[in-house]
């Protein structure tokens, strides 16, 4: 008991510990308070530096066609956490993705999560929050 | 009866756990840093397996995500960094502008400790008897660090300074000189001078760890030396790959955009 509690205790601390990069502020240009959840066909995918963005035709209540830009992490970074471009999802997949949306109400937005059309649910882009400075500034300031 | 021979195979057994977990040793007899590394991580394992769930960065104030930190956090549980005040307030300015000066979104090199200690792109270490070359894939950076050497006298700002290194006993100490002012430290704002030195401590401590400690020392804006500690992880069949930051960059004129659009976004 005493070894399994030990190792418990060690993945806390190392799930807490992970850090991470960050190229530009979450906080700037997408907002936390703006949740989205959205699904439609992918239209198109940039596999593009410093971040690839998927576009998605997703339909409204009114039944209008709506074109969404969803940012995701670098192709690098999707390749390591075994993405495989051209295959894992393609052009005319229906996909359902979470993310939240852009502060200025436009229909673009930061992706966190894909569903594929196989209901496996793979990360695609950062937590919220992500280079935006965080919850605290780094210096004490009286 | 039967517990001396299965006492016997546990000591064995942790004893050749132990060995495995032993740092390797160049043939001089002095540890061995090559491998591919993950910065700021605690978790062995290869990168998927080690980075499985979480997404790797963040602040984790998204309420679905693990407390994960990025390299624009304070870092965890240490206290302020030891700006002097005039310092201290620009370092705030900064954060309230939520990070749209980081010099990394126009795609400049991250500098140290930074890059060091970032986890979302690996870093590669390929130490011959001499020198010790680490390639980071974040940028396409890199330092070139000989041993028993001083830096030379004619050393010309840059963004990773001039690294030398010797050892003590186990571990290698890197000092670093000749910096431009154009990085951040660790954490939005944190600027500093051309003045900036820093030494940096790299100690193998098991076959997936090295222990890392930095002390950041800047007369012109820091009251005292700064030290950060953090780890890097031993990430097998992880190869560092092409990263080419200005190919599509449009964060600057989003900002510039939202701004123009009287989207207000920074703090007060």
């Amino acid at each position: 008991m005493k070894g399994v509690r030990l190792v418990a205790g060690v993945c806390v601390a190392a799930l807490a510990a992970l850090p991470a990069a960050a190229h530009h502020s979450f906080g700037a240009e997408y907002d936390l308070a703006q949740p989205i959840t959205l699904t439609g066909v992918l239209t198109k995918i940039e596999w593009t530096n410093p971040h690839t963005h998927i576009y998605l035709d997703v339909t409204d209540d009114q039944g209008k066609v709506v074109s969404w830009q969803l940012e995701g992490y670098p192709p690098v970074a999707l390749h390591r956490i075994g993405w495989k471009r051209d295959v894992t999802m393609k052009v005319g997949d229906r996909l359902t993705v979470t993310g939240w949306r852009a502060r200025d109400g436009g229909n673009w937005g930061h992706s966190r999560e894909i569903t594929l059309p196989s209901g496996d649910k793979m990360m695609f882009g950062p937590p919220a929050g992500t280079g935006d400075g965080g919850g605290a500034p780094a210096v004490d300031v009286r | 009866m039967t517990c001396a021979p299965l006492a016997a195979a546990l000591v064995a057994g942790v004893f050749a756990a132990a060995l495995a977990a032993q740092p390797p040793r160049t043939p001089d007899g002095k540890p061995d840093l090559t491998g591919v590394w993950q910065g700021g991580s605690t978790q062995p394992g290869p990168w998927a397996e080690a980075n499985a769930g979480l997404g790797v960065g963040g602040t984790g104030r998204d309420p679905n995500a693990p407390v994960v930190a990025s390299s624009n956090d304070r870092p965890a549980g240490r206290e302020g960094a030891p700006y002097q005040d005039w310092a201290a307030q620009k370092v705030l300015e900064a954060f309230n502008r939520r990070g749209i000066d980081d010099p990394t979104g126009r795609c400049l090199p991250a500098g140290i400790p930074r890059s060091v200690m970032l986890g979302l792109f690996p870093q590669q270490f390929v130490q011959t008897p001499t020198q010790l070359v680490i390639l980071y894939e974040y940028m396409s950076a890199f330092r070139v660090i000989p041993f028993g050497t001083s830096h030379p006298d004619d050393m010309l700002p840059s963004y990773m300074g001039n690294s030398v290194a010797h050892w003590d006993g186990d571990t290698l100490v890197v000092d670093i000189a000749g910096f431009n002012d154009k990085t951040w430290l660790a954490g939005t704002g944190t600027f500093h001078s051309d003045a900036l030195h820093i030494v940096e401590r790299y100690t193998r401590v098991s076959k997936d760890r090295i222990d890392y400690e930095v002390t950041m020392e800047d007369p012109n804006v820091l009251t005292k030396p700064w030290v950060l500690r953090s780890s890097l992880m031993l990430r097998e069949g992880t190869r560092l790959q092409e990263y080419v930051c200005a190919e599509n960059n449009l964060d600057l004129d989003r900002y510039e955009q939202l701004l123009r659009n009287g989207v207000d976004f920074t703090r007060n």
